[in-house]
């Protein structure tokens, strides 16, 4: 009877651990496989975006690459990666990066759109040697430059700021590191193009509004109006812009231009040199500004690029003397962006630019003194937030894509 | 007889107090062990969640299917502070733009659980009432760097300086067999929204 009772306790005991150890077993593993899966899906997560990454720097090295990558083993899992044209017009691609581990998946999506220069509100290849970045700037926009990027006393850069060579500190990093609030990078190689100018030729033979043979051209826009002569003495030539240029392309070879006016529409105005340094330069000799204000007007859709084989000059006449206003992206391909005499004229006022500026070399516009201005301008650059997302026709793109969207 | 068999009795009654005893401590080692293992998995599995749904939102921190809706992105973070972060982005991919503002109510919302600690983490999308889930959360806080790594001391005039955040997030059972709560802690080191600075 003694020994009954000893089998049924040591039986009721034995299936109570057995539950209880299959509970803490059951709970244990299920504690470890939330970890685990947990685990994969980081796993998975990192060789899709490895994969993104990957087929992004191989469109950016040669945009035309489209193979993607198929079955590829990547960190003890497989990664597939395939790009595809969404727009063919615009040339918007997207990489579609997959990964996979230990049967988790996650998937990557990348849209890369072609890079403009407009998108830059300042852009320069040199910095001029010694000009500093100081308390009193603002860039409002993208940013880069090729050269050092100088800073004095915590200048600040709204946009995504960029350089190929590294950040220089007046002082110290302490002293004067510069406010990014867009983020930077260095180490982004971004050249000019030598001929972007040059290439402007053909599309405004196509279906643009061309000049040849003029040693100097004067243009002033009437909105969709362009008023135009080939002497200081001569008369106007009125020639009406939408059918004229269709494409928003107008293209004075060989020349200098005297430009001002008021701008209805989108138009870029290339102007480049053949033989003669003096030439593909643009001086601006009044207000060049849009018919509607995007700061006033949100819809406005007026957009205007000024791009010269050499320089942009604020000319030093009775005009540019009180102020001027700019609303462009100006590039440079060779030049610069400055001012006519910018070391003797008088005191001109502000340059009150909406767009950007992409030069070559950073140009001066004036002299101060610690009293204020000796020479030349004030500088007020704003920039025309359009830009991120639109661009004057055929403005010079920098050859490869950018991000536009990862969704992940 | 008489003797022999209290003895029996009183060794009987010993050795059934034992085994009685015993079973009584199993029980409650067992309850206990019990309550607080499957605490301790429906706090992980919390903890999973939470963490998956944040980094899912915070990666996408500026994005848009049209990215043109959002044409600076950098624009993206409209409040942020230690315990909350409000900012745009495509949150069901449907080419609209939405906002997402995380916050952390207070402890006196959850009077009604056992942990004195345990507070609501609120995700609230556009303009949604509020919908309080209690998944056992004691700590939400975030840090943030700018673009050259450096912390951003609280609080931040400007949230276009934010370029990635630390995630610290801390939770724990509601309930625990004699308030001995357990804790899991989760830290994304360095979450980089990749839209947040792509343009």
């Amino acid at each position: 009877m003694a020994g009954k009772a000893s089998l049924f306790v040591i039986a009721g005991f034995s299936i109570l651990f057995l539950v209880l150890s299959r509970n803490f077993g059951s709970v244990s593993n299920r504690a470890v496989d939330n970890y685990v899966n947990y685990n994969k899906d980081v796993i998975s997560y990192n060789i899709a975006v490895s994969g993104a990454n990957l087929a992004a720097n191989r469109i950016f090295l040669d945009p035309t690459w489209n193979d993607g990558y198929h079955n590829m083993p990547y960190q003890d899992g497989e990664l597939n990666v395939d790009v595809t044209v969404l727009d063919v017009y615009k040339n918007i691609r997207q990489i579609t990066a997959t990964g996979t581990f230990d049967g988790q998946t996650s998937t990557v999506k990348v849209k890369l759109a072609p890079s403009k220069f407009s998108k830059f509100a300042y852009y320069s290849v040199n910095e001029g040697g010694s000009i500093w970045w100081t308390d009193n700037d603002t860039v409002w926009g993208p940013f880069h430059t090729q050269d050092y990027m100088r800073v004095y006393r915590h200048p600040v850069f709204y946009g995504k700021a960029t350089s190929r060579r590294r950040i220089v500190y007046y002082s110290s990093e302490k002293k004067d590191k510069p406010y990014f609030f867009g983020g930077y990078e260095q180490g982004i190689d971004l050249p000019l193009p030598d001929d972007a100018v040059d290439d402007m030729e053909a599309p405004a033979l196509d279906d643009g509004l061309i000049f040849t043979g003029h040693d100097t051209i004067y243009m002033t826009f009437e909105r969709d109006t362009l008023r135009c002569r080939f002497s200081y003495n001569s008369s106007d030539s009125l020639i009406y812009l939408p059918t004229a240029a269709p494409n928003g392309l107008i293209f004075a070879k060989n020349s200098i231009v005297r430009l001002k006016g008021i701008v209805k529409g989108q138009y870029t105005l290339g102007c480049n040199s053949t033989y003669s340094s003096s030439k593909g330069t643009i001086y601006l000799d009044d207000n060049i500004i849009f018919d509607k204000d995007p700061r006033i007007y949100p819809s406005s859709n007026d957009l205007l690029g000024i791009c010269a084989e050499n320089d942009v000059i604020l000319t030093n006449n009775t005009p540019n003397h009180s102020d001027i206003n700019i609303d462009a992206s100006i590039f440079c391909e060779k030049g610069g962006f400055g001012a006519e005499d910018y070391d003797s004229r008088p005191p001109s006022g502000n340059i009150n630019l909406l767009g950007g500026i992409i030069q070559n070399t950073r140009k001066a516009v004036g002299t101060f003194s610690s009293s204020g201005t000796s020479t030349g301008f004030n500088k007020r650059y704003k920039y025309d937030n359009r830009l991120l997302i639109a661009s004057p026709p055929f403005f010079p793109g920098t050859g490869s894509f950018e991000i536009v969207s990862w969704y992940e | 007889m008489g003797f022999s068999t209290i003895l029996d009795i009183l060794g009987s009654m010993i050795i059934g107090g034992i085994l009685i005893s015993i079973a009584w401590r199993l029980n409650d080692a067992a309850t206990e062990k019990t309550y607080n293992n499957s605490g301790e998995l429906s706090l992980q599995q919390n903890l999973a969640t939470v963490a998956q749904i944040i980094e899912f939102d915070f990666r996408k921190i500026g994005y848009c299917e049209d990215w043109n809706k959002i044409p600076d992105p950098t624009k993206s973070i409209l409040y942020a502070d230690e315990t909350s972060i409000k900012f745009l982005t495509d949150v069901d991919n449907n080419n609209t733009v939405d906002s997402i503002f995380y916050y952390l109510g207070p402890t006196s919302e959850l009077t009604e659980t056992p942990n004195p600690r345990d507070r609501v983490l609120y995700r609230v999308v556009n303009n949604e009432t509020p919908a309080p889930s209690n998944l056992g959360i004691t700590s939400f806080r975030m840090v943030y760097f700018d673009a050259l790594g450096d912390t951003l001391y609280l609080p931040i005039y400007n949230y276009g300086a934010i370029a990635s955040v630390e995630i610290n997030l801390t939770v724990e059972n509601v309930a625990a067999y004699d308030t001995a709560y357990s804790t899991a802690f989760w830290r994304q080191i360095r979450l980089v929204a990749r839209n947040l600075k792509n343009r």
